[in-house]
């Protein structure tokens, strides 16, 4: 007799067995046309072309960052929402403050700005305070062209 | 379904809930007023009195909040009682005053719009510690923890024009993720010998015996070690120099009060819930025999005093040389620990409601002249003591009080932890801590000698203070002078304070 676990290997055996068949299979059935477009790297519609040790633009991770924090607390709801009716009213307004407090941080991010691509302008840092920053900043350093690439 | 367990837990943590509600409204508040924050603290402070108010009202509720079910398993991931409403009086009380600190602060002005999320993060750490000072699971100390420490985090950097600021966060986060992973081990391998998360069963467990005590011992070395870096007790303090120094320097002074508090209940209440499995007459405990627990927290305490004292020797740095005297604070402070008898616990309250007004009140002066002479250096403090007479003097009384003088509030702090000490017949250590307090006078002394007897090298500007800051040092000045003569109201509320709960 299998164990709990037992069954989760099988399970992992079937899933391996299946993707290796389907792979094979496919490349048997298949016609085989390559061209050179066809032949290179997905990338997301970009270029793949030089150094992926480039500079991305910051808006990308925050991006991410909000997308992540939005995608794992809606994932709270779906245990709300198998049991909610349950808990009547009451579970009704609990899952109202918690899209509250949800909606509450999309506000927060829509009004300093986080959802806007291009940022109207940044602001420089003033340096009227009282501190003086012991290590100097460091000077920018302007590359060329060719340096970056 | 029952849910009257759930309103009862919601009654039981009403602060908690208005510190959580007001948290909300800054946002909102911040969201609304984009160029005007002047609001935000008063708001802050509205939260604060409010929870304070509820804290003081229900300080003789006992119970155990959000309880695993309701019938079967008494115990909660919350045990209110009035040993946890004591720590959080004291940290809203450190809480009003550093949102004072912060509002009389330049350098935090100097952030303009980003001042509401300075209050949404300081109030993600009252949070934090609110829980932590309750908890009584596992899981939920470490959630708390990591509540209190991500906001601190952030918090640590919040200035970013300095490098010194960015580089006391960095070292923060990392020191942080690492002693909250070492932690996390200790609690899995805990979870492993005793099949639960709850303090009050993992006490049930171990006193049922069949347990592995190398193992325990193990794993409790390594939750000693994620508290201990949180109250920063040699060897888990090497953080504390550089961030205490880059940080601003109200979150400073927050860090080294309200966190340590928070640390040192959850360190207390750890031991006391899960290892303690008698009570004698005398309020002696009578632990769980994993190892010497006396000999291993007096090796800490005395490591902790020890090294911060001498270390603070050679600072040159005024909020360096608090941040290591703050350390040998801590020192002081796991005597109280040491002692594992009620009389311990209670010279530790008694120490902690002043540390907080002496601490505050130094760290507030260091500001002040920081903010207008732009020099937080020991030799741009000459002269100083003659050109503001009132900050000298007082700065005088806050430093002669964190050294343990009499007529000053500092005195009794000690003088209830060495009565401890000597009432446990643990005549070595007192005579250690004693040794120690000798060797800060020479470097609290020092501040003032750098104030009133050297002869500062060019013309000292006077330091203007305007009414806020005046009154502000002397509403700390005032109690840290009379309960040096008049301590009894403090004794007896913090001896009223100590009932955990039990079973």
């Amino acid at each position: 007799m299998l164990t709990e676990f037992g069954k989760i290997f099988v399970f992992i055996l079937l899933a391996g067995g299946f993707v290796a068949i389907a792979l094979v299979a496919a490349s048997l059935i298949r016609p085989k046309r390559p061209t050179k477009e066809k032949l290179k790297t997905y990338e997301c519609g970009e270029d793949p072309v030089g150094s992926p040790w480039v500079r991305f633009n910051i808006r990308f991770y925050v991006v991410a960052l909000i997308f992540i924090i939005f995608d794992v607390e809606v994932v709270m709801l779906f245990p709300w929402a198998l049991v909610y009716k349950n808990f009547g009213v009451y579970g009704f307004i609990v899952g109202a403050i918690f899209l509250l407090v949800l909606f509450l941080g999309m506000a927060y991010e829509w009004r300093k700005g986080d959802l806007e691509w291009a940022r109207p302008k940044i602001e420089p840092p003033k340096m009227d305070i009282k501190f003086k920053p012991e290590i100097a900043p460091r000077p920018v350093e302007e590359k060329t062209v060719s340096e970056v690439e | 379904m029952d849910f009257s367990s759930l309103y009862d837990s919601l009654a039981l943590i009403k602060p908690e809930i208005i510190i959580s509600v007001t948290l909300v409204l800054i946002v909102v508040l911040d969201l609304i007023y984009d160029k005007n924050k002047k609001l935000v603290p008063y708001l802050a402070l509205l939260g604060l009195i409010v929870s304070g108010i509820y804290i003081l009202s229900d300080i003789a509720n006992e119970g155990f909040a959000f309880k695993m079910s309701a019938t079967s398993n008494k115990f909660g991931l919350l045990a209110l009682d009035s040993f946890g409403s004591y720590f959080k009086l004291l940290i809203i009380l450190t809480s009003v005053l550093i949102v004072f600190f912060a509002k009389h602060s330049v350098e935090i002005e100097n952030t303009g719009k980003r001042q509401g999320e300075f209050y949404t993060l300081l109030f993600g750490m009252i949070l934090g510690m609110m829980f932590m000072v309750s908890a009584s699971d596992l899981i939920m100390i470490y959630v708390s923890m990591e509540l209190l420490s991500f906001s601190s985090y952030v918090l640590a950097g919040f200035i970013k024009l300095r490098d010194r600021n960015s580089e006391a966060s960095l070292k923060y986060i990392i020191f942080g993720g690492v002693a909250s992973g070492v932690m996390l081990f200790g609690i899995s391998l805990i979870y492993g010998l005793t099949g639960t998360t709850n303090l009050y069963s993992i006490n049930a467990a171990l006193q049922s015996g069949n347990i592995n005590l190398i193992v325990l011992g193990f794993s409790l070395l390594l939750i000693v070690a994620g508290i201990g870096y949180k109250i920063s007790a040699v060897p888990f303090h090497f953080w504390t120099p550089d961030v205490y120094e880059g940080a601003p320097i109200s979150i400073t002074a927050f860090l080294s009060v309200a966190s340590k508090a928070a640390g040192f209940a959850i360190l207390i209440r750890f031991i006391k819930t899960a290892f303690v499995t008698n009570v004698d007459g005398s309020g002696n405990w009578l632990l769980v025999p994993v190892f010497d627990w006396k000999t291993l927290i007096s090796v800490f305490a005395i490591l902790t005093m020890t090294l911060g004292n001498f270390a603070a020797l050679w600072q040159d740095n005024l909020k360096r040389m608090l941040a290591y005297s703050s350390i040998a604070h801590a020192g002081y402070l796991l005597l109280g620990v040491v002692v594992f008898s009620q009389i311990g616990i209670e010279a530790i309250l008694i120490y902690f409601a002043i540390y907080m007004l002496m601490n505050l009140g130094s760290f507030y002066i260091v500001m002040l002249i920081a903010d207008k002479t732009g020099s937080e250096d020991i030799h741009d403090y000459s002269g100083l003591g003659y050109v503001t007479p009132f900050l000298g003097v007082s700065f005088a009384v806050f430093l002669v009080s964190l050294t343990g003088l009499p007529p000053t509030a500092g005195f009794i702090g000690k003088l209830y932890l060495f009565i401890a000490l000597i009432d446990a017949k643990m005549t070595t250590l007192a005579v250690i801590a004693v040794l120690n307090s000798v060797v800060s006078l020479y470097y609290y002394i020092r501040v003032l000698k750098h104030m009133f007897l050297t002869k500062p090298n060019g013309e000292v500007k006077e330091i203007k203070l305007s009414t806020a800051n005046v009154v502000y040092v002397i509403v700390l000045l005032i109690p840290v002078l009379v309960l040096g003569i008049y301590f009894s109201p403090l004794v007896n509320f913090a001896e009223s304070c100590l009932a955990f709960l039990s079973f």
